[in-house]
């Protein structure tokens, strides 16, 4: 095989495997396989994916974040704090997302400056930004944030609903949430970016040989930075978007998050020492999970079930991934 | 059996110098590493109580015979008697059962353990299920003391100087009750009184009837302890012969003594007189220091020198991989200031790596990318897009000028030969039109045909005008394709020598650090 088919075999399987599920579960439940649930099953997928698409960067360079799920609260919890205080709500999303930045730019340079290995350093922020939201919420969430606020994360693209001939109104097509829009977008992006770019190349040299990509003249640190800053930053708009759907502001909100969001992306073919990923991968592999999670809960199995059938995949897809390489 | 009980007892009653048979014999050994043969039928002996020197350049096969002494390798040909009786020794801990140590180069100490502990490691005395903490120090003092060495059993070998660890090493070779003991290189690292220390060491140890295989690129210090020396080249043996009936001179002509065929290309370029680039003062802390050079356009400079003279540290320095603490670089006549690979190659300064997998190349990159990776910009419009069809264009260019050998440019580099990896390395440089170009130990690694490739594609960017510096460690390189040599000697530039002037003994000479006996 060459490594052209081994790429195509590697997302073929990820893909086969989504598919191979969607077909199960559309098989043992009538209502699984509709646009409605495709809707809620996708809207569901963005929040792993977003981070999914952060994390995928970070990995590609070798490094890991663990602080995603806490930096998700505390910028969300911002977010509503700042609309709470009076601020227009796209302005304090942004204040959401400006958090998310910073704290993606500490992780960024305590790995480059200070040379803290990139599990230990995103561990640190994961506890600090964690420790920051409870404490700035006292621990408690923010309601009543009004409509204006639940746009983003309720709002929906080409909803066609007709008034039936009872009165009633009858949904014809749900539409397209706005969270999945923006999650086609930012896969869309950050694939060019990786693909079309120099910034792109460089993040795939940093991963294969960090080395040879600093004798290449590469700037490692300033590339490694910016793969921590971007993953921060969808950490901070998956708070904003996930809040915004809630109408509420969880200062415990996203636990565990980025772990779905590193399984995602390993599901989807990348490799934690680097060098090797994809978006497409990575979406793919969120929505693995996402379909796992709605399949697995429209046919009764309990929540503790389903999370050891996910793990059981999780090593699955992984090992698979182990004997392409060893190949 | 009998024979080997009989062995036995002698090496407790039988008086050392009346042993007849040697303490270990090899006979004939062979060992081939796929295409390569490494050894051809060397044999070797070493009696009780002497020390026996192993001499060669990189690539003799010195190596090679050690770690099949040590049971790190197998023959493919011929046997190993020790105490007159044939044996093979399936690993290393079998042949440190039966009384054969080696201290490596590089050293194999756990740098979080105590000294006691590394040296009895996996040998641990035990009670039950438990380790003898008693016995465990009390073995190590003992070892220790027999050293002479002041250090703590339980010191963590992390906190040990480079020489210190080379003494916990011997201790741990003592603690085996060895034999044999080989040591590789054992004084590169060593200041002159821990070397002298060592010294005292290896005498004590042939009193005690010990055998020690020494191997070492001093030769210079050799006279005190040595009493044997065995010279190797090209795997095979030269000559074996009484350290006092020989002399250092005629022990590296035997070593170097290969002549020189059409291995190199004729020199189509004409070197100037014009200093294309000058480095004056360079230093690094403990690693050199007073650097100084000249390179003229259309020159090919060789640096020449034992490993860890300083060759690839003072050209790294330049390159700015490990920037210098003191020292000025002018190329062109302009003063650079380098602080990052970034600097010297928007200067025009290129380095290429004497490793080029672990940092020369993305091998599970493709080619084109690993030949645009210092360019980026020459192939990526305002926004950092990729022109894809000029950055494959490119790289195919140099596909064809250099004859890379490879399917297609989209080829993984992983899947090429090591001569093709060379040429990509040498693509990337190119294409990122270097001035000056360091190349370190370009050859390693590659089959005959390629090196003369390479040495061609040497030769016309000199013709070009672009200053070459070839950092090698092969002598015949050095002599047929530099127009000047600086040979460097424990980080310091001993000589810088007319090629054509000189010879592979004035550069040993130099190499080894003994200018006086050069110039004279």
């Amino acid at each position: 095989m060459t490594d052209k088919q081994k790429d195509l075999f590697q997302k073929f399987a990820a893909l086969a495997s989504l598919i191979a599920l969607t077909a199960v579960f559309s098989f043992v439940s009538d209502s699984f396989f509709s646009v409605g649930n495709g809707m809620t099953v996708a809207l569901q997928v963005t929040s792993i994916a977003y981070l999914g698409i952060g994390a995928t960067c970070v990995i590609i360079t070798g490094g890991i974040d663990l602080s995603v799920g806490a930096i998700l609260a505390l910028a969300g919890v911002v977010a509503a704090l700042a609309v709470k205080a009076g601020l227009p709500v796209p302005l304090g999303m942004l204040c959401g997302l400006v958090v998310g930045a910073l704290c993606g730019l500490v992780n960024g340079l305590c790995v480059t400056l200070l040379k803290l290995p990139p599990f230990i350093a995103t561990l640190g922020m994961m506890m600090v930004a964690r420790g920051v939201a409870l404490q700035i919420t006292d621990a408690k969430a923010i309601g009543g944030l009004g409509e204006g606020f639940a746009a983003l994360g309720n709002g929906s693209l080409g909803r066609v609903v007709k008034i039936g001939t009872d009165g009633f109104p009858d949904v014809v097509f749900p539409g397209i949430p706005y969270p999945v829009l923006l999650m086609i977008a930012l896969a869309v992006a950050v694939a060019v970016l990786l693909n079309r770019t120099t910034l792109g190349r460089f993040i795939y040299a940093i991963g294969s040989n960090t080395e040879a990509a600093r004798l290449s003249g590469v700037d490692v640190r300033g590339v490694t930075v910016f793969a921590y800053v971007l993953s921060g930053t969808l950490a901070g708009l998956t708070g904003c978007v996930l809040m915004s759907r809630l109408v509420t502001a969880q200062p415990s909100e996203g636990l565990m998050y980025e772990l779905d969001a590193i399984a995602a992306a390993v599901i989807g073919g990348t490799s934690l020492s680097g060098g090797v990923g994809t978006i497409s991968g990575t979406v793919i592999g969120a929505f693995v999970i996402g379909i796992l999670r709605n399949g697995l809960n429209m046919g009764g199995v309990s929540a503790f079930t389903q999370q050891i059938i996910i793990g059981l995949v999780i090593l699955l897809t992984v090992w698979i991934d182990q004997m392409r390489h060893r190949r | 059996m009998q024979l080997h009980a009989a062995a036995s007892a002698g090496t407790v009653d039988s008086p050392r110098r009346a042993a007849p048979e040697p303490l270990l014999s090899l006979h004939g050994i062979g060992k081939r590493f796929l295409a390569v043969t490494a050894l051809h039928g060397v044999s070797f002996e070493l009696r009780r109580g002497e020390v026996h020197a192993v001499c060669g350049e990189n690539g003799a096969g010195k190596s090679t015979l050690m770690k099949i002494v040590s049971g790190q390798l197998q023959p493919d040909e011929g046997h190993i008697a020790f105490k007159g009786t044939r044996t093979r020794f399936a690993s290393t801990r079998e042949a440190e059962a039966a009384g054969i140590a080696m201290i490596h180069q590089e050293l194999n100490l756990v740098p979080h353990l105590s000294v006691a502990e590394n040296i009895f490691l996996a040998r641990e005395p035990r009670r039950g299920w438990w380790i003898d903490r008693a016995k465990l120090q009390a073995g190590a003092t003992a070892c220790l003391q027999r050293l002479g060495v002041d250090i703590a059993p339980a010191q963590l070998v992390r906190t040990l100087s480079v020489a210190q660890r080379q003494m916990v090493e011997i201790a741990k070779a003592l603690s085996l009750n060895a034999e044999v003991l080989i040591m590789d290189e054992p004084t590169s690292s060593l200041t002159e009184t821990e070397t002298e220390q060592l010294f005292k060491v290896i005498h004590e140890l042939k009193r005690a009837g010990v055998g020690v295989v020494y191997i070492s690129h001093r030769l210079d210090e050799m006279a005190h302890i040595v009493d044997r020396v065995t010279v190797l080249r090209d795997g095979r043996h030269v000559s074996t012969d009484d350290f006092a009936a020989t002399t250092v001179d005629s022990i590296v002509e035997r070593m170097v003594g290969r002549p020189l065929e059409d291995k190199f290309p004729p020199a189509t370029r004409m070197p100037t007189t014009e200093v294309l680039m000058s480095v004056r003062g360079l230093a690094r802390k403990q690693v050199f220091e007073g650097i100084g050079f000249e390179l003229r356009r259309g020159e090919i400079l060789g640096f020449a020198g034992l490993l860890g003279a300083g060759r690839t540290e003072a050209a790294r320095a330049v390159f700015g991989a490990d920037p210098p603490d003191a020292g000025v670089v002018q190329l062109g006549g302009q003063v650079l200031r380098i602080r990052s690979p970034r600097d010297a190659i928007r200067h025009g300064i290129a380095y290429l790596s004497e490793d080029r997998k672990h940092d020369g190349l993305a091998i599970d990159m493709p080619l084109v990318h690993n030949v645009s990776m210092a360019n980026m910009a020459a192939v990526s419009g305002r926004a950092g897009f990729i022109r894809f069809k000029e950055e494959e264009a490119s790289a195919r260019r140099f596909v064809d000028t250099l004859a890379i050998r490879t399917p297609s440019a989209r080829q993984l580099v992983r899947l090429l030969s090591g001569g093709n990896q060379q040429k990509v390395v040498i693509a990337k440089w190119l294409f990122r039109d270097s001035r000056v170009l360091f190349f370190d130990e370009p050859t390693r690694g590659i089959d005959v045909g390629a090196k003369y490739a390479i040495y061609q594609l040497l030769d016309e960017l000199a013709a070009q005008g672009i200053g070459v510096v070839l950092i090698s460690s092969e002598l015949p390189e050095i002599l047929g394709m530099t127009d000047r040599v600086a040979v460097f000697h424990a980080g310091r530039i001993t000589g810088t020598l007319d090629t054509r002037r000189t010879s592979q003994e004035e550069i040993m000479h130099f190499a080894s650090g003994r200018p006086a006996r050069a110039a004279a």
